[in-house]
């Protein structure tokens, strides 16, 4: 027998069919209770907190009988579920996903519907994550509203909330994939960046997304954007010489929706011209050519500024 | 049905295609402008719900990606053909009601009914493009309807306008469907079959 309780709430339990005045021991997860929290053979449990969720038992003084036993669960009523609907699969449908604000320590049940217009529409929920369904598009182009309302039931009370929508608005791709951004060979100043439509967007061509691209060296805190309408590379031609790069991109589709969430971030540094070793390369040069004067550095070897050369 | 392209049909076609896609891109942000405009200038809320108004094409479709290149056309053009009336008619009401006051209403209204009806143009040359002459046009003036109310006259026009919106959207869609190159030969499929 299961019972739920409100936290702060005062509970009475009684001794099964027992008398008021009859000898009896009241245990909570198998110890026993102090006689103060008996009001003749009634268990009383003022103003209970989480802690005392538990299995209550009672016996029958002599016989030591058991007589009632339940196990108390104490919670909260469900507060106003969050509820937030997204297409990122448009135009093949959308999901819905929900979770309470704060936990209510027992069970709870939700319900969600979805009506389009005068249709309901059916929401099929997902195994994994639970507090998750996803809807399919019946009709595209739309102006009816869509109308979710959630409910969430449990057995201290019951709440829902309700979002009501347009087809378009709900629209957010996931993040671009594979994102790539490599220094260009002799440009200091440029990286070139690329990238890949988001996977979960089914059909590009017809439902074409643009770009949001940001970048920043990691030595500033100022973000430089660039918006791209077509393509999934841009080129960035400003970039200071030798600075590493912080390089993220957001994908929307070209009419509808917003933004995705910024896709994971990609680093990288300019090209850089191959630095030229002026101290020691130029002594060991000179060095070699005093013993073995018939042995010359390969000019594979890092040929010495002419100026720096010594006697050569 | 049709067999796939000769190339320069396709090219043509998906030259055509391109230039709609811009056109209904610069219509449907005129549009959604002029929605602003006509929200305020007619003293309407702009969260008002409006129910189907009779005469206007809904944009709404079922298994919009199953639909052929033909169909897609046929019924863009009826419905920019249905608009290019009833944007028509709400100039003419618009003035009546509003006369000098609303001129830079009127002037946005009929810069969407040039749009409109150089779109509607657009898809009857794409129809012609498959040797299909466009459907005639006879009777297809909005249907005879008892006088509005002024307030009635203001939130069909917002319907009106909401819906080409909607259509603006989808033509974008359907002609990107269009220009879609078929899968292997790379050329566009014949209208009939493009999916």
């Amino acid at each position: 027998h299961m019972q739920y309780e409100r936290v702060g709430a005062d509970v009475t339990m009684k001794c099964g069919s027992m008398d008021w005045d009859a000898a009896v021991t009241w245990t909570a997860n198998g110890t026993d209770i102090d006689e103060s929290h008996l009001n003749g053979s009634y268990l009383i449990l003022k103003n209970v907190d989480l802690t005392q969720s538990g299995q209550y038992s009672c016996y029958e003084g002599s016989s030591w009988h058991l007589k009632y036993q339940t196990y108390l669960r104490v919670g909260t009523p469900p507060k106003e579920p969050v509820l937030m609907c997204r297409s990122n699969n448009y135009p093949k449908g959308f999901y819905c996903s929900w979770h309470l604000p704060t936990p209510t320590y027992i069970p709870n049940s939700f319900n969600i519907s979805v009506i389009h217009g005068t249709k309901e529409m059916i929401c099929e929920k997902d195994a994994v994550p639970k507090n998750r369904c996803h809807i399919r598009y019946l009709q595209l182009f739309s102006t009816v509203k869509y109308k979710v309302t959630l409910t969430v039931t449990n057995a201290l009370g019951k709440n829902f909330t309700t979002l009501t929508f347009d087809e378009v608005a709900i629209v957010k791709p996931d993040p671009p994939e594979s994102v790539v951004a490599k220094p260009v060979p002799n440009n200091p100043r440029r990286l070139e960046v690329s990238w890949q439509n988001p996977s979960s967007w089914p059909d590009p061509e017809s439902f074409p997304l643009k770009f949001f691209l940001r970048y920043r060296p990691l030595i500033l805190d100022q973000w430089q954007h660039v918006e791209l309408s077509d393509g999934t590379s841009h080129t960035i031609t400003d970039a200071y010489a030798g600075k590493e790069y912080i390089i993220q991109v957001a994908a929307k589709d070209n009419d509808i929706g917003t933004w995705s969430d910024w896709s994971v971030a990609v680093h990288a540094t300019p090209w850089t011209e191959e630095p030229k070793h002026l101290t020691t390369e130029a002594q060991i040069t000179e060095t070699t050519s005093a013993s073995t004067s018939s042995f010359m550095a390969p000019p594979t070897t890092k040929i010495c500024d002419k100026g720096a050369m010594v006697g050569s | 049905m049709a067999g796939a392209d000769s190339p320069s049909t396709a090219l043509r076609r998906r030259d055509l295609c391109t230039r709609g896609i811009r056109l209904v891109g610069k219509m449907r942000s005129d549009v959604i402008d002029l929605l602003d405009t006509y929200v305020e200038r007619q003293g309407l809320d702009a969260s008002a719900s409006v129910a189907a108004v009779e005469g206007v094409p809904p944009a709404a479709v079922e298994r919009w990606d199953e639909q052929t290149g033909t169909q897609r056309l046929l019924e863009n053009l009826a419905a920019y053909r249905a608009f290019r009336a009833l944007l028509a008619q709400m100039l003419e009401e618009q003035r009546e009601q509003l006369g000098e006051a609303g001129a830079a209403l009127g002037r946005a209204l009929a810069a969407v009914l040039l749009q409109v009806s150089a779109f509607t143009y657009h898809l009857e040359e794409l129809l012609r493009l498959e040797s299909r002459s466009p459907p005639s046009e006879e009777g297809d003036g909005p249907p005879p309807r008892p006088p509005l109310s002024l307030f009635e006259q203001k939130l069909r026009g917002l319907g009106v306008l909401r819906e080409l919106a909607q259509w603006a959207l989808r033509s974008a869609r359907d002609l990107r469907q269009l220009a879609k190159p078929s899968p292997g030969t790379g050329s566009a499929p014949g209208l009939a079959e493009s999916p």
